[in-house]
């Protein structure tokens, strides 16, 4: 709808346009023979911006065009209403010369932000300690400052038909995979959403249709882990609100890193990254194999576990695939409420859970002491995961692997692993292959181990494009 | 979709080997020891040494119609009516193949691990897992397969360690008093255990690699390795059991596993059959696979839904299965399938080469 010369008649109509909100003011003032309308939603402008720089420089320098008596870079002329309405809505100030069908639109956006902090959710020992936090602007700085370099592309997209919310797509343009970009450039092109919720909502827009639980796109809130996996040609998703960053396309093996692997020295980190595969396949597996050594092939212990095994079991009614069970559910009922509850009431759900459930359901017979330390020995694994979707979806798939031990014992186990294996490998994301046997002579450098950085110039996780690029250059000693 | 990328010569070797091994660790020498007795390791090594043969002839056949796979380039060898019919056998001996090994192993689990339960179950269980990955694309198999190498690393290991208890190296003795014509005989036995190589017939132009004779090495490597392994079970074997006994026992490994014990894993014959599943299960989904991509090719156009062919040829095999649940029909069966399988890898392998030389000159333009 294009501007009327006259701003009343401009006013009414924004004013039907904001759903004649309380917010929305208006203010006149008169400099030399002009007459200037501003219009501004006064809960989303900065005062001292819009009376320093807008209204004080044309009060003094009356006749002068707009442009050159404001001090304000973010500037722009409309003739359309809807424009000047949503550049209220985005906390710009709006100013209309009377008798002239035209608006300018000044920034004066109130920014109100927390300051960067240190990382909740990914804590390291050694490394940065800097966390993104809700504000683009904030977290494409803290990314621009740690890659100083013009090969780092930035792109803005609006997703959400009512919100509006602005996102971020971070690459490296020399180094992303072309393939990947066009599939991902189609796919958030193709969302179609009122509002969105990040990251939860764009990850599941983005990724591919197939029904897994394994979570495919990596979750981050540390500026340098975002700035590792743009190095390997990955690419990076900013979302306005939100202090979470998305990682695209990543493979499974990069939810079992963390970045601390990388910060000491490799054989130490290597074999703290090997502890975390070990508990990721503990904590998926041993209530279930628990359960099939008791139900099913006691034989394969030595007659003396057996015995000890045995003994614990000796009152207890309940098979041990509802004690499994039980024991696991109650641990996430714990978790669940631990979570959501005010600090001061997390001690009553302590000693509820440890002391109830971990001591008395024992003493009155209704579970073993052995499933309770296979339970707590689980739970302690699957901690050992530093992704929280990978966590959890290692935390579901136990249940299906107690049920099939206890149908098929120890060769349940094993067809729960391969179908695991199996539905890893038949897993997508982006066009690219999810899950590689982390076991080839390749692979297996920053897998199951993290090898020096010298070895690592071409890990099978970097998809860069450019092949010849080496991470360490080796200086020749002559 | 069906071939998504391409595998690697590594994805290949795994491949092959874990096609290869299959149930017959547990058998092996007992099949091939009727005629010759504790001479049954030379006939395992004749064996793979034939196989090795055969894989030259694969790789020749291959490098001369490198961009296609088997289904598609036998119409121009043999023309459309019989390389159809060929099609179709040559499916349905994967298809049987593949049921063969998935009840064999499922009578071996439920005379060893899972007495009471129901039989069908077990073979049930283990052909609905290898259709769900046969279903899949060349490429997630191939993953699977290099998964699972772990598993036989471990198995391997088991092996190696068990198979270090009692026993007398004079079984040995004298070696090669059988004579020449029982050995040969024998080595017909093993072919059934050594089938698996001609997968390459399907997977060669699937294969990323700088050089095609690197195809050539990773396929002798693997075949290599499957050979050292057959020979030393038997070894072992023999190393172990005397001549009578090694007649008497079907399952000689089993039993060395089950009198070795370590100080934390009591009866290792079962931690090592539950985990041989995985490698059974591998030949049993290569086979479906292969199966359902030579069905694929039966009619004139292609038929491009394959895991509906693969589900298919997956629920027939398992109907069939229902009616094998006896010991003998399925021992029956297993002599039958060692010429079967010595015809499909060996015998038309050459035919195929011997014809297309035949018609070279034609290939060439």
């Amino acid at each position: 709808m294009l501007a009327d010369s006259s701003p009343v008649n401009n006013e009414k109509i924004l004013q039907a346009m904001l759903s004649h909100s309380s917010d929305f003011k208006s203010s006149d003032f008169t400099a030399g023979d002009r007459h200037y309308r501003l219009y501004y939603i006064d809960t989303m402008i900065e005062l001292a911006v819009v009376q320093d720089h807008i209204i004080r420089p044309l009060l003094h320098h009356p006749n002068i065009v707009i442009r050159e008596a404001v001090s304000i870079l973010d500037y722009r002329e409309t003739e359309l209403l809807t424009d000047a309405a949503q550049a209220l809505v985005e906390g710009k100030s709006v100013v209309q010369i009377d008798g002239e069908a035209k608006f300018y639109l000044l920034g004066s956006e109130l920014k109100k932000e927390r300051t960067v902090n240190i990382p909740v959710n990914e804590r390291v020992l050694r490394g940065s300690n800097e966390a993104l936090i809700e504000n683009l602007q904030t977290n494409l700085n803290l990314l621009r400052k740690l890659i100083a370099t013009p090969d780092l592309a930035v792109k803005y997209y609006q997703l959400g038909t009512r919100s509006n919310t602005k996102v971020a797509v971070l690459y490296i343009q020399s180094l992303a995979n072309d393939e990947v970009l066009k599939e991902f450039e189609k796919r958030i092109g193709s969302i179609n959403i009122d509002y969105v919720e990040a990251p939860g909502f764009i990850q599941e827009l983005i990724q591919d249709k197939k029904f897994t639980i394994f979570p495919r796109l990596l979750v981050t809130e540390r500026p340098d882990r975002v700035r590792a996996y743009l190095m390997d040609g990955k690419i990076a998703i900013l979302t306005d609100g939100s202090p979470d960053c998305l990682i695209v396309p990543v493979s499974f093996w990069a939810f079992l890193q963390s970045p601390d692997d990388y910060q000491i020295g490799w054989l130490i980190g290597s074999s703290f990254r090997f502890l975390r595969i070990a508990c990721f396949i503990l904590a998926i597996s041993l209530p279930g194999l628990y359960v099939a050594l008791v139900t099913f092939d006691p034989r394969i212990l030595p007659f003396e576990i057996t015995l000890t095994l045995q003994s614990t079991m000796q009152y207890i009614a309940i098979p041990p695939v509802f004690e499994a069970t039980l024991m696991l559910l109650t641990l996430e009922i714990l978790r669940e409420a631990t979570i959501r509850l005010a600090s001061p009431n997390s001690q009553t759900i302590g000693i509820v859970g440890g002391i109830v459930i971990g001591t008395i359901v024992v003493q009155a017979n209704l579970i073993s002491t052995m499933m309770v330390v296979v339970v707590a020995f689980t739970a302690l694994a699957s901690y050992l995961i530093p992704s929280y979707e990978m966590r959890s979806a290692a935390r579901l798939l136990t249940f299906p692997f107690i049920l099939m031990a206890s149908v098929l014992g120890m060769l349940g186990l094993e067809l729960s692993f391969l179908l695991v294996l199996a539905h890893l490998s038949r897993i997508h994301t982006m066009g690219i292959p999810y899950f590689y046997s982390g076991i080839s002579a390749d692979t297996i450098k920053d897998t199951f181990f993290r090898g020096p950085i010298r070895s690592l110039n071409r890990s099978k996780e970097s998809m860069a494009q450019d092949s010849s690029r080496i991470r360490v250059r080796r200086r020749d000693n002559k | 979709m069906i071939h998504l990328d391409k595998i690697s010569i590594k994805q290949l070797f795994c491949l092959v080997i874990l096609t290869q091994v299959g149930v017959h660790v547990l058998t092996i020498p007992y099949e091939e020891s009727k005629n010759t007795g504790y001479d049954a390791w030379i006939s395992v090594l004749l064996c793979g040494v034939i196989g090795q043969a055969a894989i030259l002839l694969i790789y020749l056949l291959g490098k001369r119609y490198a961009d296609r796979t088997l289904p598609q380039y036998i119409f121009s060898i043999f023309g459309k009516p019989i390389g159809k019919i060929l099609n179709l056998l040559i499916a349905a001996y994967y298809a049987v193949s593949s049921l063969v090994v998935a009840v064999s192993y499922s009578d071996v689990i439920s005379r060893w691990m899972l007495f009471t339960t129901p039989w069908y179950v077990i073979s049930g269980v283990s052909i609905a897992i290898a259709a769900y990955i046969a279903s899949s694309s060349l490429r997630s198999i191939a993953t699977i397969t290099q998964s699972i190498i772990v598993m036989f690393a471990i198995c391997f290991l088991i092996v190696v360690i068990s198979g270090t208890g009692k026993g007398d190296w004079r079984h040995f003795l004298p070696v090669g008093t059988h004579g020449i014509g029982p050995i040969l005989k024998d080595t017909i036995f093993a072919f059934w255990a050594y089938a698996g190589y001609e997968l390459l017939l399907y997977v060669f132009p699937f294969v990323h690699c700088h050089k095609k004779k690197n195809i050539l090495i990773a396929m002798s490597a693997a075949n290599g390795f499957t050979t050292f392994f057959y020979v030393l079970i038997s070894v072992i074997v023999t190393y172990t059991f005397s001549e009578s006994q090694l007649k008497s026992i079907p399952e000689p490994m089993i039993f060395i596993l089950r009198q070795f014990k370590w100080p934390v894993v009591q009866s290792l014959d079962i931690l090592f059959m539950t985990i041989w599943l995985g490698v059974t299960t591998v030949t049993v989904y290569v086979y479906l696979f292969l199966s359902a991509r030579y069905l694929a090719f039966v009619r004139s156009t292609e038929i491009r839904n394959h895991s509906l062919l693969v589900w298919g040829l997956a629920i027939g095999c398992f109907t069939a299965g229902l009616w094998l649940s006896d010991r003998q029909s399925i021992l029956r069966i297993s002599d039958y399938f060692n010429n079967v399988s010595m015809i499909v890898s060996s015998i038309i392998p050459a035919i195929l080469l011997l014809v297309s030389l035949a018609r070279g000159k034609v290939e060439r333009v």
